[in-house]
């Protein structure tokens, strides 16, 4: 399949504005001015791009939710956090291809009357920030940002907020309160943030490669766009594939491609031949799957029915040396730390769960300690104030659900019967 | 019209609010934590949860929207066990040591775990552990109880303003702290500790002191302190206050106080209350019976009425003593001294300013209530900071700003700070002027009103004295906010009546109430200014303000009083004094205050009172004043009396006796044991039999009763017909005075932390502001080569202090600062004061000052 999103990386200087416009850059942005935004939105409509941040929502049904808000200035803001273990998709663009993003930053703004822009950088991506500032700067230079870009008339600013390490920040609406300089932690919702969101305007949070989606659509229309991998979900999908695989890294590929190919074909199969024994599809929040179910298709319809989730499409593969307990351990760890603390289930449980967890890796897991965890996981799903605890509750009861033997031995043994490794 | 189902019933809303609201209007009580009414929803506990039809996940009930058609479910199996987890979760890094904190028996926590908890614990993991902060003197915060409800915060910081608190960390990391170690931002209302759910929050003042249910009386009464007259509760143990509360809802605070409400009164319980009557007996004080020292002041007063006449005996009233007190003593003066030399403390603020607003709008047009602060779009200060002197009214600009209210300010206002959004500060000698400069510039813009010649004239005469162009930066921006307000509010403090040229900034304030139509408000920092007004502890009117000068009204009194009052106005406070300086007065009688330290020229004023032939005072402490008394006989203080309080918007309330007092008398029983002495017999049994009398005479309060009064919403005037006012002249303005040679002013601080000389015997208050500090800015700070804490010698052509500095950030001039709490401290024993012309209020700006490293 031809390159769009990760085109021309292997360039050295692909992030260098004069070689992004050689490569054709920046004219989807004179063709979407020469239209009217609210043809632009059509086409964004037409092309069926769903949000690639993780929900999977309906990227013109966002915005045509801002735009029927009367309230201005309104914000468009880049959710670069990329904070999900085992997500490494948004980087490439990041650091790679930053014009592509601002490109589509340009058209979303165009699109929505946005005047203001904000990428929020996860703070971990030091690199990134020189990087996209640089870009920036170049854009600016070259008057594809400012106040009357390109001689149209058309105004917008774009900056850099950098993250300080926290997950729960690439939620939007923590985000929002991050970039209002405020302690990131989820607001209520309703009202979204298309309404009420940054300064309490209406802002719109897209994914980095949501965005960067934009120009393709632009350059070969909705409609031809939508012909691109699976019909619910189409378009080009960026997979980031880490663990026990001959090729890890990030792959541009069609919507739909089934989970089985990624790691065989593309990612060069198992290392060292081993025997596969679980995969995390779409980064650590989403239900882990046994080996005989990685023949499904990877996109924001069939996961689900898979009994998993395409989130950001962050594939863990883990090889028959991986203790489960170990890997759920390790994971409730993640989740204890970044539990933002404002729900109770979220706050109170991913602490007891990590010390259950803890004390069965260590050997002192005692009987009934995997119906408590299954209960207390039960306790939290569905009752948390966002998605983040409900996440935690998931990877518990999904690898009890798949790997219940091993959580036993555990207990039984009173030690783990694998070699110390993740 | 909203309509939706909970538990089958159908709930029809005329406004919309949350499904827990909604519930709650029909009846059906839903468990909660986070949630609390003064606050906005978090939804953070999830207790609340409930399950709506259509929707996918459970819903917080106290976030989620009423909607047309919702039907909801609040109790059922999946929500039990919810709720149960919940608390589960809840407990498990819980202490569970409510065998030994305070809140238990009324903590929310183990309320909410009884009803709907789980009956064992499964947790088997170690505790968390946090150790119990110390480091406050007033609030102990143990954050292994804490449960993260974050009610506290935003109490903190959506209700109060403060801001000082946060929660640090996160996940199960999170516990609330102060945002500095020190208590930097605290304003120390207690606001947190109100809405803390569990024995989070504590205050250290009864700490393991009692239980709750120990508690076995309650008495909603009314706080001693300020013109606000904040609603509170008393919970005694054993005839002794065990601690005071707000009653969320209740009064004008409606659950909130301020540090001096909430802390303030464990001065009623100091060891240096006055015990028995004291008596001179060769120069000094020494103890006596009640009879003794009784019979030896009426004695005296009628020996010096009859050998010099009733004008040579005055009387100084309490703002800090209830109506009845001071009707007693005004009744007193008049009918059994003979005399109209009536005044209080309040001259040098409140009353002064009160008269020439009433003589120049008419009566009640500062009778505005707090509440309509709120609803303001500009609300313009002037003349002091709101949040320092009258708290809870402060709150109200903090909250009209958090609405989109602008807030514009002309002076100084330090807890305003964060909430202002045009600020001037004129130079010293400058502020009546930029007053007058504001009033020009305004009605160059809108014209006169042609309602009231004389104010018209007034201020065109202003326009034409100040050019077009004004003289301060930004006083164009506060005109202009001015003129484009549909509504606006002036709160007006006391600061710039205390000038030499006073009434002239209270001539500006009352010409921009009127051109603008705004709603005025007098700061008050005495709880009972305005009802000394009204019940006749003036020199100049009866109770009621009735004219005194006005043939028909002294006859009506002399009526109902069955005797004669003296035809001629009596004279003021400091000219009181000043009488006692020169032996026009030989006797004065003191009631519940302390001139010598609470006015200005501390020296002057006890020189003068020690020339007097006699002094009696009447009080709860052995005062400065009280010192160098004839007679000093004790008398009752708060929570050990009742009587009616009249607050700054005219709301008459009771206080009421919760302890009984070992010793003293309550100060109207102790003017009528005088008066009955003297042959002039008070036949009031009880407190309420004064204020059966007041309702009969004055029309202001026509028909109040204590039943009535309980009952709330007596707003002044009840039922009465409040005189018009009428200005026949303007009295001439004085010019501006003052050389502008000195490198530093002295002025007068009013501390949020204290009031008067009460709060020096308050613990508590002596804790959060153990000593005076000279306030000086940055700028004084680097020029003086000063730090924080630096010892200094202040002296004034007076006399001097020493004191340490503290910076402050918010004095932009070359003003410094100091309070009037502190013994043998004060400010005022460093002023000296120039009487302005008019409203006989001491002028004390501009007093230059030296400032010596001590
Ligand atoms: C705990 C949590 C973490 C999230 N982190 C990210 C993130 O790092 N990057 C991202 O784009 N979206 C993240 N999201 C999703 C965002 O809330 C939001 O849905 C997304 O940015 C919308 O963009 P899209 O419509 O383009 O997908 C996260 C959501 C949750 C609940
Ligand atoms: S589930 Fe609750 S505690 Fe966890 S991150 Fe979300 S809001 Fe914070
Ligand atoms: S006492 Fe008042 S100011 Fe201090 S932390 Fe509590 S709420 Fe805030
Ligand atoms: S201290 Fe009290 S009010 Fe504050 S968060 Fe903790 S439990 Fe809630
Ligand atoms: S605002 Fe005034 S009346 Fe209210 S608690 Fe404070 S001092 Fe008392
Ligand atoms: S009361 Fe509703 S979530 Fe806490």
């Amino acid at each position: 399949m031809e390159k769009f999103l990760l085109k021309n990386i292997e360039n050295p200087d692909s992030a260098d504005i004069n070689e992004y416009l050689k490569a054709g850059g920046y004219k989807s942005l004179s063709k979407a001015l020469g239209i009217e935004p609210k043809d632009v939105v059509e086409e964004v409509k037409n092309s069926g791009l769903r949000g690639r941040g993780g929900a999977g929502f309906p990227t013109a049904m966002k915005w045509k939710f801002a735009m029927a808000d009367p309230k201005f200035p309104k914000y468009l803001i880049c959710n670069a956090d990329e904070g999900e273990p085992g997500t490494f998709k948004d980087r490439p663009i990041l650091e790679k291809n930053p014009h592509l993003l601002i490109e589509g930053m340009l058209i979303s703004g165009y699109a929505l009357g946005s005047e203001f822009g904000y990428i929020y950088l996860r703070g971990e991506y030091p690199d990134a920030n020189d990087i996209l500032n640089g870009a920036i700067k170049q854009a600016y230079e070259k008057n594809y940002l400012g106040d009357n870009i390109l001689g149209k008339g058309v105004k917008f600013h774009l900056s850099v907020h950098q993250g300080a390490g926290a997950y729960i920040c690439g939620e939007e609406t923590a985000l929002i309160e991050s970039i209002e300089g405020k302690k990131g932690q989820p607001r209520n919702k309703p009202p979204f943030p298309v309404n009420v969101g940054a300064w309490s305007m209406p802002t719109i949070v897209n994914n980095v490669e949501t965005l960067s989606n934009l120009p393709y659509i632009i350059e070969i229309g909705g409609e031809a766009y939508s012909k691109i991998g699976s019909n619910e979900c189409p378009g080009p999908k960026l997979f980031s594939i880490s663990g026990h695989v001959e090729r890890p890294g990030v792959y541009e590929l069609p919507m739909g491609i089934s989970l089985k190919d990624i790691i065989y074909n593309h990612a060069g199969g198992i290392k060292n031949n081993a025997k596969l024994k679980a995969v995390i599809p779409g980064g650590i929040s989403t239900p882990v799957l046994p080996p005989d179910s990685i023949d499904c298709a990877m996109d924001f319809v069939s996961m689900p029915k898979a009994g998993s989730m395409l989130g950001s499409g962050a594939v863990i593969v883990m090889d028959d040396s991986v203790c489960m307990v170990k890997v759920t351990h390790r994971a409730l760890k993640f989740f204890e730390h970044e539990s933002c603390g404002k729900c109770v289930p979220c706050r109170e449980g991913t602490d007891w769960l990590r010390k259950i967890l803890e004390r069965m890796e260590s050997g002192k897991g005692t009987e009934g300690d995997i119906e408590l965890l299954l209960d207390i996981a039960g306790n939290m799903s569905g009752k948390t104030f966002c998605p983040l605890g409900d996440g935690a509750a998931g990877v518990v009861t999904a690898m009890i659900k798949h790997f219940r033997d091993e959580f036993e031995e555990h207990i039984k043994n009173k030690k783990c019967s694998l070699a110390d490794s993740y | 019209m909203i309509t939706l189902t909970i538990n089958e019933k159908e709930v029809t809303l005329d406004k919309p609010v949350s499904i827990l609201e909604a519930a709650r209007q029909a009846g059906i009580k839903i468990p909660t934590l986070c949630y609390h009414e003064a606050l906005k929803p978090y939804g953070g506990c999830r207790l609340c949860v409930v399950e709506v039809e259509r929707m996918p996940r459970l819903q917080s009930a106290c976030t989620l929207m009423a909607a047309d058609g919702m039907v909801v479910t609040t109790e059922s199996e999946v929500i039990s066990k919810v709720r149960r987890g919940i608390l589960e979760f809840l407990l498990i890094n819980h202490p569970l040591d409510c065998p030994y904190c305070d809140k238990a028996g009324e903590c929310e926590l183990q309320d909410l775990v009884n009803k709907y908890g789980p009956t064992v614990g499964r947790y088997k993991e170690e505790k968390r552990k946090v150790p119990e902060s110390h480091k406050d003197q007033i609030l102990a915060r143990n954050m292994e109880r804490c449960v993260v409800c974050t009610r506290c915060v935003r109490m903190c910081n959506d209700v109060q303003g403060a801001s000082a608190i946060t929660i640090i960390g996160r996940g199960d990391r999170s516990r609330m702290e102060p945002f500095s170690s020190a208590s930097f931002n605290c304003e120390y209302c207690g606001n947190c500790l109100t809405v803390c759910p569990v024995g989070a929050i504590l205050s250290r003042l009864y700490i393991h002191s009692f239980r709750p249910w120990q508690v076995d009386k309650e008495v909603e009464t009314i706080c001693s302190y300020c013109g606000v007259g904040c609603s509170l509760v008393v919970q005694v143990r054993d005839d002794s206050i065990k601690r005071v509360i707000p009653e969320m809802g209740l009064g004008v605070n409606k659950g909130l106080l301020c540090s001096r409400g909430r802390f303030g009164y464990e001065y009623i319980n100091s060891r240096e209350r006055l015990k028995t009557p004291l008596v001179k007996k060769n120069g000094r004080l020494e103890e006596s019976t009640w009879s003794e020292a009784l019979n030896l002041v009426a004695e005296k007063l009628s020996e010096i009425k009859k050998g010099e006449g009733g004008s040579a005996i005055a009387g100084i009233a309490s703002p800090r003593c209830s109506n009845e007190d001071n009707y007693a003593f005004q009744k007193f003066m008049r009918m059994v001294c003979g005399s109209n030399n009536i005044d209080s403390v309040s001259r040098t603020g409140f009353a002064a300013a009160q008269k020439f607003f009433e003589a120049l709008l008419g009566q009640g047009i500062t009778a505005n209530i707090i509440e309509g602060l709120k609803n303001s779009e500009v609300i313009f200060v002037v003349g002091g900071d709101p949040t320092s002197v009258n708290p809870i009214l402060g709150l109200s600009i903090r909250e009209a700003s958090r609405r989109g209210a602008k807030i514009i300010v002309l002076g100084n206002a330090k807890g305003l700070d964060r909430f202002k959004n045009v600020q001037v500060i004129p130079p010293v000698f400058k502020d009546v002027d930029a007053l007058e400069e504001l009033l020009a510039g305004v009605s160059r813009v809108k014209g006169v009103r042609g309602e009231k010649l004389d104010i018209d004239q007034g201020i065109r005469a202003l326009s034409e004295k100040y050019s077009e162009k004004m003289s301060l930066d930004g006083l164009e921006e506060l005109k202009y906010a001015l003129l484009d307000s549909p509504s606006t509010s002036i709160v007006f403090g006391m600061d710039l009546v205390q000038r030499a040229n006073g009434h002239r900034a209270i001539f500006a304030v009352a010409g921009l109430t009127y051109l603008l139509e705004a709603r005025l408000y007098l700061l008050s920092d005495r709880p009972n200014e305005q009802g000394l007004i009204d019940v006749g502890c003036v020199p100049d009117m009866l109770p009621g303000g009735r004219p005194l000068n006005i043939h028909d009204f002294k006859t009506k009194f002399e009526t109902a009083w069955g005797g004669s009052i003296p035809d001629k106005d009596g004279v003021t406070l400091l000219e009181i004094i000043e009488g006692a300086r020169n032996n026009d007065i030989k006797a004065l009688y003191i009631m519940g205050e302390n001139p010598v330290f609470n006015l200005p020229d501390g020296p002057f004023i006890k020189d003068a009172l020690g020339s007097l032939d006699f002094l009696v005072v009447q009080d709860i402490f052995l005062t400065e004043t009280a010192e160098i008394a004839d007679v000093v006989l004790p008398a009752l203080g708060w929570s050990e009396k009742s009587g009616t309080y009249t607050n700054l918007e005219r709301r008459i309330q009771l206080q009421k006796k919760a302890v009984n007092a070992s010793s003293g008398m309550e100060d109207w029983k102790i003017i009528s044991e005088v008066s009955g002495k003297m042959g002039y017999k008070m036949a009031y049994s009880e407190v309420e039999d004064i204020m059966d009398e007041i309702a009969e005479v004055s029309p202001l309060y026509r028909d109040l009763s204590y039943r009535e009064i309980a009952k709330g919403n007596c707003l002044w005037p009840y039922h009465g017909e409040p005189l018009r006012g009428e200005i026949h002249e303007l009295p001439a303005m004085a010019e501006s005075a003052g050389n502008y040679g000195s490198d530093f002013y002295l002025a007068l601080e009013k501390p949020l932390f204290h009031s008067g000389t009460l709060s020096r015997r308050s613990q508590a208050l002596m804790k959060i502001c153990p000593e005076p500090t000279l306030k000086i800015s940055g700028a004084a700070a680097e020029k003086l080569g000063m730090q924080d804490g630096d010892r200094v010698k202040v002296s004034t052509s007076t006399g001097s202090s020493e004191v340490s500095v503290s910076i402050d950030e918010s004095i932009k001039d070359n003003r410094v600062l100091l309070s009037n709490n502190f013994e043998g401290r004060g400010v005022f024993s460093l002023l000296t004061y120039k009487l302005d012309p008019v409203t006989k209020a001491p002028g004390i700006e501009g007093c230059e000052v030296e400032i010596q490293k001590g």
